[in-house]
């Protein structure tokens, strides 16, 4: 189960004709996907586009009702196999991933689904990361949607609009047999907004309506020599064409403002609102999007159109593209059209526009008006906004010279891998540094404060496999940290069979703690069944055993001086091999929303509950904080110091905390400080423990006074 | 035509943000607005920064385009839920003096930066309130977290309150927002009119002058007390308290002694005295195995604990510690000759690193017997080589004090400051004696013996006390001394 209940999302699926669809951006794409027909939908989760597929693993009735088949996938290599449907069948078929990470896994199966290309409509939704808030490489989708012959959208950030490409989408697929990227944007696939409805459309052919027959044996459907350069042939002879026409036809792209004008814009369709908000600035738009100036919005950006490009170009002297991130591959497809048509317009980008980073509006203020002065336009609205801009922060800096403390996402309150990392950092402080091989998932972020370490981060699931050859070069052994997200997505065979087969010395920790959870808590292989979830229990110690692991040891998180002895043994065992460390710990999220609701039941029934939690003694604590260098409990924090005599700030265990006790096992561990003590609340008590409390409690008054003076 | 109104808000993961974001997109639309809402969630769902964006706009029939980012310059609501997030938008430029009213909290919760920092490390909060006053329209800046625990209501609940005065939003679209998002609408709306009737933070209830307390101790003790600079009474007198209950009258009656011979030099001021009041009686009531269960026995720890923890009537409350002293610290309480021999003798086993774990169940009784044991041992704290140890090292540190007093009062106030250094337990407490000796022999030490310019003597032992506790390494500590040295070279040559 993932960790948002999807109830009214569900609701809003099953919208029919007329209706208003109100929610999220990446809901309404999932809408518009039942809407299109499809017969199967996989993927593998991750921001900002995971609630696709978590909305539909819950809207189980809807789905079987439409005999749509659903599928978590165990990678996204996987779900872009799982296209392969498509190759042979006339059925459509979407799945979604988290580009550009995803797409960079999904490589060599995007490649051989292209080749071939397909009869039922295709389309992949990447959720593009880039920008603020981005927590991947900032790569473009839009390189494998040239080099594989792949169509990309970047819709214009309007529900209809989303909506409608997604339909036109599989359209353009079927209409050229090539598989369609369609890209949203973080922001885009958080917008909440409103379209209206269409019914859903159950597929002829899905798991209502199976397929009597096999497709027949045709090699043009293989990607497979001798047929492939036939495909790739195909691909700009028969395909390319298809689909401009397509796009010129069904008026995909939009053409917004005069027909005429000096200068125009070409804009990806994802940026046309910031964009608009620079015109409206200048002077040259308003709220309703009705710009002063030819502006060419691309909800396709690949492949463009020539004859399109040409029409909005001829007669113009100058046209800006506004294209994010690098390489400009738009800027250097338009100006080759321009050549080849030898038409004279001059072509602004990266010039007045930056290469890399996000294009906010500020930056997009600073090239419009760079763009405009270059062409003899009015750009002082422009000018003055940005110049208020500068004024303004050099007012700020004035009072706020120093930056603020920054404030990265860590592990949450109670994080059953937050003892990992206390314990390998109190292990640094005895026998020294390790090579750290650090992995996609919540333990990245014991790369920042207070834990800051790892040396690698090479790929989900790949902390194994990039310490291969460091555990052959060095004289210690390395620690690999993998999730069981990380294990089940990748490093089950890259990591630890790799290992294994070469025979490489290393230590590898696995977080296993029963979801993956970084991406939301959904169900694992490896995760516990439930009437509800998808878990199938896939024991990880019992695989890692079938493939010839030896050493294995299982630790319970928790047991901090457990996890610094079977790790310092682990590091310096002279033994050859490779090591394996289970760390179990269900994710401390997923558990309280387990046990929460089930405390406050049994309590409103009158049970026994004992409530545990930690407490730092004002009195004792003398501010060094050293506790939390070693934990970064969002539950321990500071409080000022009530001794008028020291003024440090002490710490604090505030009421977040879910009692792990960590942190006084670490103070503990580390022999820092006897400042913690748990703190057991037992509520509804039984008549023993009130009896025991009455009598302790009298005899301690009656001892006390001597040792109280 | 009309703009949007744009709304910004700042969270932190887990806040309730995105709840906030969507009452006020609905309640917007409740009043005939279009509305849009998004936000950059990702992995900072997970405690770290995380923004909102609303925008709202009475729509002329057609679809408008709305942005899905604030433009800086251009934000007419912003709404922060943690103070050091406003202060981090405020500083970025969004909120400006000619359209944004702000709406802050004067809560932090403190980022991981500050609180790891080896002394203070706290961002200034009066500098950011100062900051969201002056750069704001107007501005609504208050403890809105005890409004919305007097409501017991969420802190978002109370601020969506505040907004709806801010925004010409209708209090029944709100309330119709909260009902429709149907989570703890009870709740909720109580926050909701809570933050809607909110009309400035209660005054804080003025603590009673701090009138000096009827003496406990002897008359001459009250009698040397008043003989010290106004200043630094006060101090003194809660150190006298703290050494009675440490040990006994005659100690305190040491303290002052010392105090009383340093406010009788030259260049001693009410300020100094003070400072050195202050921490005298903190190095002289040394956290030893002892002063830690005297501590942890006392009775009005467990109301304490009752309280923060929220324990209801009829609960019951158990508290257990967690002690772990090492050879070192348990053995020094014995007589000095025993815990030397003792101790040769664990170093001789290599059993340093040795460390007895306890758990010690303090509510219970039989925790409660170790403890008072162990608590017993104060009328032997004399003799004990722990108690000789920390004699040692008072009288050394009180050494450069006068010499530096001599020489800069200035110098001999930062000189002063170095005691801060040593504290803690274990491996904090060696590190801070360890890093406190190398500033004695290293900076303090050629300062006083003229072997280094003496102008920056003061500057000097504050850099040489900051990079101390600028990292648990001490790399910064040796490269501020290893600069030092170059300094002081080529005048020696």
């Amino acid at each position: 189960m993932a960790e948002i209940s999807f109830k009214r999302e569900i609701e809003s699926l099953k919208l029919g004709d007329g209706q208003t669809f109100q929610g999220e951006g990446i809901i309404a794409v999932t809408k518009a996907l039942l809407q299109s027909g499809v017969s199967y939908v996989g993927g593998y989760q991750g921001a900002p586009v995971g609630h696709l597929l978590d909305v539909l693993v819950e809207a189980k009735e809807e789905m079987q009702r439409l005999g749509v088949h659903v599928e978590p996938c165990m990678n996204e290599a996987a779900a872009a196999a799982m296209l392969g449907a498509s190759v042979n069948y006339p059925i459509r078929g979407a799945v979604t991933w988290k580009s550009i990470v995803g797409t960079n896994v999904a490589a060599d199966a995007l490649s051989n689904l292209a080749s071939p290309g397909v009869k039922g409509g295709a389309l992949i939704i990447v959720g593009e990361d880039y920008g603020e808030g981005a927590s991947v490489i900032q790569e473009r989708t839009h390189a494998f949607a040239l080099k594989s012959s792949i169509w990309l959208m970047d819709p214009r950030p309007e529900l209809s609009n989303i909506v409608r490409m997604v339909e036109k989408s599989f359209e353009l697929s079927e209409a050229s047999n090539t598989p369609v990227m369609l890209e949203l944007r973080i922001r885009a696939c958080h917008m909440f907004g409103a379209f209206e409805a269409k019914a859903n459309r159950a597929a002829p052919q899905s798991t209502a309506q199976r397929i009597p027959e096999p497709a027949a044996f045709e090699y043009m459907r293989l990607a497979h020599p001798p047929v492939t350069f036939i495909q790739e042939t195909d691909k700009f002879r028969r395909r390319l064409p298809a689909a401009q026409d397509f796009i010129m036809e069904h008026g995909l792209n939009e053409t917004r403002g005069p027909q005429e004008g000096e200068i125009g814009i070409i804009v990806q369709g994802g940026l046309f609102n910031a964009l608009n908000s620079r015109l409206e600035a200048a002077g040259l738009s308003d709220v309703y999007g009705d710009v002063g100036l030819p502006v060419l919005v691309l909800n396709v950006t690949h492949p463009l159109a020539p004859r399109q490009i040409e029409q909005f170009c001829l007669g113009k002297k100058a046209v800006l593209v506004v294209e994010e991130g690098q390489p400009d591959y738009l800027e250097q497809a338009i100006g080759q059209i321009l050549r080849k048509a030898d038409l004279q317009t001059r072509i602004f980008g990266k010039d007045v526009l930056p290469m890399g980073g996000e294009y906010t509006q500020r930056v997009l203020g600073q090239g419009l008006a760079a763009f405009l002065r270059a062409n003899g336009r009015d750009c002082g609205a422009l000018d003055a906004w940005l110049a208020s801009l500068a004024a303004h922060e050099e007012m700020v800096r004035g009072m706020l010279a120093a930056p603020m403390p920054a404030r990265p996402p860590g592990l949450c309150t109670g994080c059953p891998e937050r003892p990992v990392f206390s314990a390998m950092k109190v292990l640094k402080g005895e026998i020294g540094p390790t090579h750290v091989a650090a992995d996609i998932g919540c333990h990245a972020l014991a790369t920042f404060a207070p834990f800051d370490q790892g040396n690698s981060i090479l790929g989900y699931g790949m902390s194994l496999a990039s310490a291969a050859a460091v555990s052959n070069t060095q004289a210690r052994k390395p620690v690999s940290i993998m999730g069981d997200g990380g294990f089940w997505h990748n490093g089950l065979l890259t990591g630890v069979a790799g290992s294994v087969f070469n025979r490489n010395d290393g230590v590898l920790i696995i977080m296993n703690n029963g979801y993956s959870s970084a991406t939301g808590a959904q169900d694992l292989p490896s995760s516990a069944p439930t009437d509800d979830g998808r878990g199938a229990g896939v024991d990880i110690e019992k695989t890692l055993r079938g493939m010839g692991v030896k050493a294995i040891s299982r630790v319970r998180t928790y047991d901090i001086a457990r996890m610094i002895k079977t790790l310092r043994e682990a590091i310096l065992s002279p033994a050859k091999g490779l090591r394996v460390i289970i760390a179990d710990g269900e994710c401390q999220l997923a558990r309280q929303r387990r046990i929460k609701p089930q405390n406050a039941k049994a309590l409103a029934e009158g049970e026994r509950v004992v409530r545990t939690r930690f407490w730092v003694d004002p009195e004792v604590c003398t501010g060094d904080h050293s506790c939390i260098r070693l934990s970064g409990c969002p539950s321990l924090t500071l409080k000022p110091n009530e001794d008028p005599l020291r003024k440090d700030p002490i710490a604090h265990v505030n009421n977040d905390c879910v009692g792990c006790g960590v942190c006084g096992d670490v103070s503990h561990a580390a022999q820092l400080c006897p400042s913690f003590a748990q703190i057991d609340i037992v509520q509804n008590p039984r008549w023993i423990d009130r009896f025991r409390e009455k009598w302790e409690t009298k005899l301690i008054r009656r001892l006390s006074g001597g040792a109280r003076a | 035509m009309s703009a949007p109104i744009r709304i910004l808000i700042s969270a932190l993961g887990g806040e309730g943000g995105g709840v906030l974001a969507s009452w006020l997109a609905d309640a917007a639309m409740a009043d005939g607005y279009v509305a849009q809402r998004t936000s950059v969630p990702g992995v900072a769902q997970r405690t770290g920064s995380t923004t909102y964006y609303v925008e709202m706009l009475r729509a002329e029939g057609r679809t408008p385009v709305l942005c899905l980012a604030p433009t800086a310059g251009e934000v007419d609501l912003f709404i922060a839920t943690e103070l050091l997030e406003a202060g981090r938008l405020i500083q970025a430029g969004f909120v400006t003096p000619d359209r944004t009213t702000i709406i802050a909290p004067l809560r932090r919760v403190y980022a991981i930066t500050e609180k790891i920092a080896m002394s203070d490390g706290r961002a200034d909060s009066d500098l950011i309130v100062e900051a969201a006053k002056r750069f704001s329209k107007a501005h609504h800046i208050g403890d809105f977290q005890a409004v919305a625990d007097k409501a017991k209501a969420l802190l978002n609940a109370v601020i969506f309150g505040l907004a709806c005065r801010a925004l010409p939003l209708s209090p029944e679209a709100c309330r119709t927002a909260i009902k429709l998002d149907g989570r703890a609408v009870e709740a909720n709306l109580r926050g909701f009119e809570a933050g809607l009737a909110y009309d400035g933070d209660e005054a804080p209830v003025e603590a009673p002058a701090a009138e000096p307390a009827p003496s406990v101790f002897d008359a001459k003790i009250d009698a040397m007390i008043d003989g010290l600079p106004q200043e630094a009474r006060l101090h003194a007198r809660v150190g006298v308290e703290r050494l009675v209950d440490f040990q006994d009258a005659a100690y305190a009656r040491l303290y002052l002694e010392r105090l009383e011979r340093f406010a009788a030099m030259g260049g001693a001021d009410g300020a100094f005295v003070s400072e050195l009041a202050r921490h005298l009686a903190v190095r002289m009531s040394s956290e030893d195995v002892v002063r830690v269960a005297q501590l942890k026995l006392r009775e009005a720890r467990l109301a304490r604990v009752r309280a923060e923890a929220r324990a209801r009537q009829g609960d019951i409350v158990r508290v257990t510690e967690f002690l772990k002293p090492g050879p070192d610290e348990f053995l020094s309480i014995l007589p000095a000759p025993l815990a030397r021999a003792l101790l040769g003798l664990v170093r001789l086993a290599g059993l340093e690193r040795a460390s007895v774990p306890m758990r010690v169940h303090t509510t219970g009784l039989w925790g409660f017997l170790r403890l008072r044991a162990l608590a017993s041992m104060r009328g032997l704290r004399p003799v004990s080589l722990r108690a000789a140890q920390e004699k040692a090292w008072i009288e050394g540190w009180l050494n450069l004090v006068e010499q530096a007093l001599q020489k800069d009062p200035a110098a001999a106030r930062e000189v002063v400051e170095t005691a801060q250094l040593v504290r803690g337990y274990g491996d904090t407490w060696e590190r801070g004696h360890a890093n406190w000796r190398r500033i004695a022999e290293e900076v303090i030490a050629p300062m006083l013996g003229g072997a280094q310019n003496a102008a920056h003597f003061a500057d000097a032992v504050l850099q040489a006390r900051l990079a101390a506790v600028a990292d648990p390494e001490g790399k910064r500590l040796d490269a501020m001394i290893a600069s030092l040295k170059q300094v002081a070279a080529p005048a020696a040559a």
